[in-house]
Parts: C-alpha cells; structure tokens; sequence
C-alpha cells in the first residue's frame, strides 16, 4: 500500500533531506537526485517527521490555503505521498 | 549557461580490488600527484556556489584516502549531498560511524557477484565476506543504502539470487549495472559482453522483480549500449550536468575524456571551477551541437542521446567526434555489430559441443598506481 491511511505518520525515508538555503528555492535532496519544493510541497515534506498524521497534514495545508477546496487538497496531497513513496523517498510509520 | 548539477569526486586511484572492469584510466594517478584535503574543500565551495547539489565521492576507493572523514565534513559544510560510493574494504564500524557523523547520506557498495568465488575472481581479492558483514553494519545507521552489482557475460545467470540478496540486505536501491566498454573492461570485453539471451532473460527478471517490489525496493538497470538501437545519452550530454574531478585535479566532463587525444584539462588548482565549466577548452569541445557530424546533426533524437559517448567512439572508431558507433545508424556500426556476432555464436549440437575445447576467461587485473 502506497497511498497513504488517515492515521498514517509519513517520515521522510534515510537519505533523504530537505535543503533550504537563503535566496534558493527549497530543494529535496535523495540519493543521486534532487526535486525542487514549491511551498505547499515544502509545507508537506516539513511535516513528515514521523510523528505527524496524514490527517494532521491535509489539515495544516486547508488553513495554510484555505482558498482552495478542502477535498481538492486532501487528494492532491495524497498523490503527492503516493509518489514519493514509490521513489523510496517517504516512508510512513 | 546552467552550472553542473553534480560533481564526481575522484579522490584517489588507489584500490585494494583489482576489478577486470574497472572504469579507471589505463594511465592512473600517482599518489603523489593527489588534491590535499584543503584543495578539495575549496572545489567543494566553488562548485556549490556553481550550483552543484551532489557530490559522487569515488575513486579508486575513497577509502584509501586517510581524510575521508575530513572531506566528507568539508563537502557537506559547503551544503552537498554526499553519495559515497565505496567497495567497502578499510571500513571498521569506528570510521563507518564518523562518516555518517560527519554527514554521508548515501552509501552505495559495490558487489562482484552473489558468490564468493565468483566475486574474488573479478575483484583479484578476497573482499567479499567483508561486504556482506558491512552491509549488515550500514543498515544500523541514518543514511540511504544502495547495492551495486556489475554484471556481465559471467554473472548475468545469477541475477535472481542477485535480487534476493539485495532484499535480504535491505537495501533501498539495488543498482545494475552493465559492464560499459572502456579502459579496463574494453581489454577483457569477449569475455565480459553477454549472449542476446541472457540480456532478454535478465530483462525479464528485472521487471518481474520491479513490480514486485515497488514501494520497498528500486532496481535500476543499466543496459548495454552495444546492444541499443540508439546509443546512450553519455554523461547527459558533454558539459551540460556533470563535471568530473580526478585525484589530481583536473576537470573532465566525463571519467574516460583522457583517451581523445589533444584533449586538455585545466586544474581546480589554478583556474577557478566557474571558469573551467563555462570557457576551459574540454569543456566546449563537444558541448551544444555544433560539433556534431551527420547523421547526428539532422536526427531528431540529437537531444535525447547527444550522438553518444565521444570516448566510445574515440575507441571503437578512432576519432572522437564521430556518432557513438553503438548507434544503429552510425557509419562505424559495424565494429560493434562484429562484437554482438562474437558474443552470440552459432548454436551448436551437444555432442560437438561436448568435444569443444573451451577457453576460460583470462582476464587483465587492473595494478594499483604507485
């Protein structure tokens, strides 16, 4: 199962870290790679600690954009978990 | 112009494995000849303010460097991501753990084979037993776990027990990696390229198991760019993500540029690395496409694969501004067609065969540099 549960703690997996540096745009760095964060990216991937909910996370990211449909975020946020859990890039707990 | 995105640290030649395929020079670096310590903590510097993210530390074996652990903290205090790409033999769990201290995120270490036998051979050293305990060990700590395997004509067989101690040692990534064609590996190359069926049969087991594993596990596989339609997109393309630094210094967009003849390159110890990727003369030589020939020049994939690896075609055709005669519409094709027809001989009947006198592989172990 890749998509993350309601209750699922995502943590970013070993060799994978969040870089931001003054003046650059955030940056993911994992081995032999790297993907730039746009904020609500960087938003998520901050929050991936493990200790976290996937449920705590959507929530977080409504208020931070709360222009946007609710339902829309909780899936786009989902997808985005999904993906970089395939790449080996997030883990859940 | 973009900066490079990553930079291969060659921090030394020096080796204790002597691997048949090793993709070093045929001419290495003295020791003599090395960076010191402060010297790469400066290209580090310049090459982050260029924009660099990852830094390949590799060699030789980076740990035959006694600074390792320095260097790695210099790398990763100038803001790099450090890959640390190692055969594993010189590490004891004292130094495994300063180097994770000091801020390696990635280990990839290298396998010769599944079994013992097999892998001494390749490597001319008795390295195997120790991998395994390492690997065992790395998975203790905080960083990203590859295993790299080269496989080729006498290995390719085991690929399944491959996979399966790639999952039994827990690594993220289990690297394949074909045998690519230069220096070491060019001298030894009948006996290292593999039968068109043992490529079809790999390919299937790889994606057997990359489906199996989604989510857990990643398995790349490199193919051989002999047996391509189209050749490799070398290097992603001359100067135009990777810079490559050797023990002594001098920048080359790819490890094997040292065999065009005429080619020179400047060094991180009087030029500055901004200088070197934008204007130094290696750099420009076969950047963009000016430089291409036909049929390069009109193809519509001459931004995919960039007509090829130019040290490719330098040793297969002789001139290193020709289309990578690994292209199936390179007019120097022929030379590695002749290669495949060597490696996929005529079947034969099983009585003759059984009466054929067969060579075993004598290989070309690669010395270490003084």
């Amino acid at each position: 199962m890749s998509r993350p549960g309601e209750t699922s703690r995502p943590r970013l997996a070993r060799g994978c870290r969040i870089s931001e540096q003054a003046g650059q745009e955030s940056t993911l760095l994992m081995p032999e790679g790297a993907i730039r964060l746009n904020p609500p990216g960087l938003k998520i991937l901050r929050q991936c600690d493990g200790a976290h909910t996937f449920a705590e996370i959507v929530s977080v990211l409504q208020g931070e954009f709360a222009a946007a449909a609710p339902e829309r975020v909780a899936e786009d946020t989902a997808v985005f978990l999904e993906q970089l859990q395939e790449r080996r890039v997030v883990d859940y707990e | 112009m973009t900066g490079p995105l990553a930079l291969i640290a060659e921090l030394t030649h020096r080796c204790p494995l002597h691997c048949v395929y090793c993709s070093n020079p045929v001419q290495m670096q003295e020791r003599a000849a090395e960076l010191t310590t402060a010297q790469w903590g400066d290209v580090f510097r310049e090459a982050a303010a260029l924009g660099v993210m990852q830094a390949d530390f590799t060699g030789g074996e980076p740990l035959a460097r006694a600074d390792l652990v320095e260097l790695v903290a210099a790398a990763r205090q100038a803001g790099l991501y450090i890959n640390l790409i190692t055969s594993g033999i010189g590490l004891n769990e004292n130094r495994l753990q300063a180097l994770v201290a000091a801020g390696v995120d990635h280990i990839q270490l290298s396998f010769q084979d599944v079994n013992k036998a097999g892998a001494d051979e390749i490597a001319g050293a008795r390295a195997h037993a120790h991998k395994l305990a390492l690997a065992k060990r790395i998975r203790q700590h905080h960083v990203a776990f590859t295993m790299n395997v080269v496989v080729h004509r006498q290995n390719l067989e085991r690929l399944p027990q491959i996979i399966a101690l790639a999952e039994e040692l827990q690594a993220d990534k289990l690297e394949i990696a074909n045998v690519q064609y230069y220096g070491w590996a060019l001298e030894n190359r009948a006996a290292l390229l593999p039968s068109e069926q043992q490529l079809s049969e790999s390919l299937a087991t790889v994606k057997a198991a990359q489906e199996r594993l989604r989510g857990r596990m990643r398995i790349d596989f490199v193919v051989p760019d002999y047996y391509g339609k189209y050749p490799k997109p070398c290097m992603d393309g001359w100067g135009r993500k990777l810079m490559l630094i050797n023990p002594a210094g001098e920048a080359m967009p790819c490890h094997a540029a040292g065999v065009i003849p005429g080619m020179r390159f400047a060094n991180v110890t009087n030029k500055p690395l901004r200088w070197i990727w934008e204007e130094s003369e290696a750099f420009q030589r076969f950047r963009g496409e000016a430089w291409m020939p036909e049929p390069c020049r009109s193809c519509e994939r001459r931004g995919q694969d960039f007509g090829g690896c130019r040290c490719q075609a330098l040793l297969l055709a002789g001139d290193a501004s020709t289309t990578d005669p690994a292209c199936s519409l390179a007019p120097s094709h022929h030379v590695v067609a002749t290669a495949l027809a060597q490696a996929n001989p005529a079947p034969v009947a099983a009585g003759d065969e059984a009466a054929r006198p067969v060579m075993k592989p004598s290989w070309v172990y690669r010395p270490n540099p003084q």
